[in-house]
């Protein structure tokens, strides 16, 4: 059976994945993260993540009138690397936000993508 | 008297086995030292929370726990691992929010015994503080005033502008607020963390959709009112009303002139 660590592992084991992080998107509190590259700083991330998760939904929600935005996932491609952030809808509070920055030349967004998809999945039934 | 977390090194340092209890307040239940699950009377616990969202009922996870525990419900599976562990975790942090920087009786100690759902996650003293700390952080960085944590939720019947957006949590506390229960009673009623509650509240208050507390407001308006003291005896009042009466009919009048 998955848990939150067993779930950080299959994400660092998506082809490309560069670092990888569960993110509580209440508080912006870093549940569990892979080791991150040296001036990185995984509370500090987490924290920040979740700002860019809460105003692309406060921007979906302001574009979409009439809708009520349910994100499935956010890609962020820079000149380094891809981002990408895909919400999980738990059983309470929540959602738990699962992050991975990936390689630009190695990663395979449709593969990343899909593979985040499934282990969502095995971790929340 | 001194903080909690002084009283959870003596266990943590001899790798005991068995609860914390701190009075009335809530308890500590650590595994080999390590914290392995924390409840508060005043926030939900970890079956509030998983039983919010109707697909396992407080009644069967009683039932669960009396009879296999948590090994059968992971194993019949209503719960997943990654979600027992999710919500654990939610819950720990809440109730430390408000246990650790509670200052009561000296706590007593009883070996042995364990929380049926803790032991699928482990946490240690220093993070919990440090997390609890970046918390209060965030919740005065959104709106500074501490006093709406504890106030009956009373939201503005209108709105000051057109539209607004609100986050899920938000919406929930809207829906449930009833000017009479505080975020904590909102939180325990909805299953929510009462962390996830009191933001929600306070990104309410930011947003100026709260009505002010009655009970800040009273004592200054009494404040603005003119006292009646010697000053007001030589020099009434009405008779400064009536130069401001005559001032305005002379600027009435000049502006006549100049039309």
């Amino acid at each position: 059976m998955l848990g939150l660590d067993g779930c950080l592992t299959e994400v660092m084991a998506i082809p490309g994945a560069l670092d990888a992080m569960l993110v509580d998107h209440t508080s912006g509190m870093a549940v569990a993260a892979s080791a991150f590259p040296p001036g990185a700083d995984a509370e500090k991330s987490a924290a920040a993540l979740t700002e860019t998760l809460r105003a692309t939904v406060d921007g979906l929600a302001r574009a979409c009138p009439g809708d009520t935005v349910r994100v499935e996932d956010v890609l962020i491609t820079t000149d380094k690397g891809h981002h990408l952030l895909r919400p999980l809808d738990t059983l309470f509070d929540g959602p738990l936000v699962i992050y991975v920055r990936l390689d630009l030349e190695r990663a395979n967004i449709a593969l990343a993508r899909h593979r985040l998809r499934a282990i969502s999945a095995e971790l929340l039934a | 008297m001194p903080p909690l977390d002084t009283h959870l090194a003596g266990p943590a340092r001899e790798r005991s086995t068995g609860a914390l209890r701190v009075g009335r307040a809530g308890t500590i239940y650590l595994d080999a030292g390590r914290i392995t699950y924390m409840e508060c009377a005043r926030t939900p616990g970890a079956e509030r929370l998983l039983a919010s969202r109707g697909r396992v009922s407080e009644a069967a996870l009683r039932r669960t726990q009396a009879d296999g525990g948590c090994e059968r419900l992971l194993r019949e599976g209503p719960v997943t691992l990654g979600e027992l562990q999710y919500c654990v975790l939610g819950a720990v942090l809440d109730a430390a929010f408000f246990l650790l920087p509670a200052a009561g009786p000296r706590p007593k100690f009883r070996p042995g015994e364990r929380h049926w759902l803790g032991g699928r996650w482990y946490f240690d003293v220093a993070g919990l503080v440090r997390e609890c700390a970046r918390r209060r952080a965030h919740l005065a960085s959104v709106w500074p005033d501490a006093a709406v944590d504890t106030a009956p939720v009373r939201v503005s019947p209108r709105l000051r502008g057109q539209g607004v957006t609100l986050t899920d949590v938000q919406w929930e506390v809207v829906v449930a607020a009833d000017q009479e229960a505080t975020p904590l009673d909102l939180a325990r009623r909805l299953g929510r963390t009462g962390y996830a509650v009191m933001l929600a509240v306070r990104r309410l208050a930011a947003a100026g959709l709260l009505l002010p507390d009655e009970r800040a407001a009273l004592p200054r308006r009494a404040k603005r009112l003119p006292k009646p003291g010697p000053q007001d005896a030589a020099e009434p009042a009405e008779p400064r009303q009536q130069v401001d009466v005559a001032l305005l009919l002379r600027l009435r009048k000049a502006l006549e002139e100049l039309a």
